[in-house]
């Protein structure tokens, strides 16, 4: 099992479709929209790397997304 | 695949929350129902205990029988972890650590529930008291301001003694005369029993076993075990002091009442774990305040149960004003508690050469934060924060992060909106 962080930077006027697409793609456990220099964060849960990829893969095929960060979480302590 | 359900993710304890009142509402009509049956052979004072002690003498029995079925696999998943606590992974011993508040939880829900009982007994019309247990809610907050050096937003007072007041008035018969006896017993016995017993069942939800987050199954069970023990010891006194024979009678009336208790027992269960769940998410005094909202879902219990037996309901225009007014306040407090929330996400860079094991470890000891991951990437720590106002981020978050020498760098990203699966 695989988390990771995916940080998602969008064109401007396209937040809320990248966010209605974003959330019709499986595997994504949470989805946060952020003020800073990104604009929405991913937490998504996989099987193995290549599923990650897949996964960032349709990522990118959404219109809007400009840029995604990956990070492939190595180790989690949360409540 | 199934398409997962997304919800705001502040949403999610309000879910358990009130799931777990919803349950809760059932068993007080079904607790209803068994007394008004068991009264027509033993009087009132009597009843209650003989209620209490087989509360928990078979509601052990159902619970290890629940347990157990939670613990069946399915798919390699343990089916409680499933569908109520994705941290259960089966049933197990308690742990030193655990033991100590275990003691606390049993001894708190112990009086909490004697007390309640002996306030039943003393009146024959307890609605005019039993909604002071409310007032819970504001001893939680006291007592975490001392004890987890977690002072109060003005929102969360605010919320708590609008959510108090309104379940008073909510739950308040008009019929009744408040008298001392019980009044007192309410305010120094069942409260402070109530507050032992959810402070420790918090600690318990919070402690790490064997690295990973303790489950409110095995916490529940475990609880009953202790509640049991000091139920008995207290009966017991309580025998030999006064001539009494209470333990006997309870253990004769076993069967008599096996099948209703048996149901109301295995539904408290469901309450409960998820309950213990909820208090792993907030504080324990805001879980409280949210399960105000039995007065809410009492109301049609109430109604079904009046038909069974015969129970008072409100006749005139006015008490049902005044309950109405009360509802509208439980459900305002429990929405500004609701909506006045921050999350944020902290991207932490470390200086080179430090240990990111003992970092992490150090960040994820500071109140606030939910959750730290090492990751890959620029940066070296993921961190999510959850705190009321953006002062107390700065306060409690910030400054501490800055206290902190192994730390190069972090940028803080407010979240404006959040989805999650449920």
């Amino acid at each position: 099992m695989i988390k990771a962080y995916i940080l998602v930077r969008t064109r401007v006027g396209k937040l809320e479709e990248v966010l209605e697409k974003a959330k019709e793609i499986e595997n994504v456990e949470n989805i946060s929209v952020v003020s800073g220099d990104y604009d929405i964060i991913i937490k998504v849960k996989v099987n193995d790397l290549e599923d990650l990829m897949k996964l960032t893969d349709k990522l990118h095929l959404i219109n809007g997304i400009k840029q995604t960060v990956t990070y492939v979480i190595e180790k989690e302590i949360s409540l | 695949m199934i398409p997962a359900l997304r919800v705001r993710r502040k949403y999610l304890f309000y879910i358990v929350a009130i799931t777990s009142t919803i349950f809760s509402a059932v068993t007080v009509g079904m607790d209803t129902l068994i007394t008004s049956r068991l009264s027509e052979y033993y009087p009132a004072g009597e009843v209650s205990w003989i209620y209490g002690f087989n509360t928990f003498f078979i509601g052990l029995f159902t619970t290890i029988l629940i347990c157990l079925f939670l613990s069946i696999r399915v798919r390699g998943r343990r089916l409680g972890s499933v569908i109520i606590d994705p941290a259960f992974d089966g049933l197990r011993f308690i742990t030193k650590e655990e033991f100590r508040y275990h003691i606390f939880a049993g001894l708190g829900n112990a009086i909490s529930t004697i007390g309640y009982f002996y306030v039943l007994s003393l009146m024959v019309d307890p609605s005019a008291v039993i909604p002071f247990f409310r007032v819970v809610i504001l001893y939680l907050l006291l007592v975490e301001m001392i004890a987890e050096k977690n002072a109060p937003t003005l929102i969360e007072v605010q919320s708590s003694v609008i959510v108090t007041l309104g379940a008073i008035l909510g739950s308040i018969s008009i019929s009744g005369n408040i008298e001392i006896a019980p009044l007192a017993a309410m305010f120094f016995i069942v409260n402070p029993g109530w507050v032992l017993f959810s402070i420790s069942q918090r600690k318990l939800k919070l402690l790490r076993i064997n690295g990973k987050p303790n489950d409110s199954i095995n916490i529940r069970l475990w609880n009953l075990i202790f509640t049991l023990v000091f139920v008995i010891a207290i009966m017991l006194i309580h025998d030999i002091s006064t001539g009494t024979s209470y333990i006997a009678d309870s253990l004769r009336n076993c069967g008599e009442i096996l099948g209703m208790v048996a149901i109301s027992t295995s539904i408290t269960f469901f309450a409960y774990v998820l309950y213990i769940r909820a208090l792993g998410m907030g504080k324990a005094s805001i879980t409280e305040a949210v399960r105000a909202s039995i007065v809410i879902f009492s109301i049609p219990v109430t109604f079904i149960i009046s038909h069974i037996v015969e129970i008072p309901v409100p006749q005139s225009a006015v008490l049902w004003l005044i309950k109405a007014i009360g509802i509208i306040l439980v459900v305002l407090g429990i929405l500004s508690f609701a909506l006045a929330q921050i999350t944020a996400y902290i991207f932490i860079k470390a200086k080179s050469g430090v240990r990111i094991e003992k970092l992490i470890e150090r960040i994820w000891k500071i109140r606030g934060i939910e959750s730290v991951s090492a990751v890959t990437g620029n940066y070296d720590l993921i961190a999510k924060v959850r705190i009321r106002t953006l002062p107390k981020g700065y306060e409690r978050i910030i400054r501490k992060l800055e206290s902190i020498p192994d730390i190069y760098e972090f940028r803080w990203y407010s979240v404006l909106k959040e989805w999650s699966v449920v």
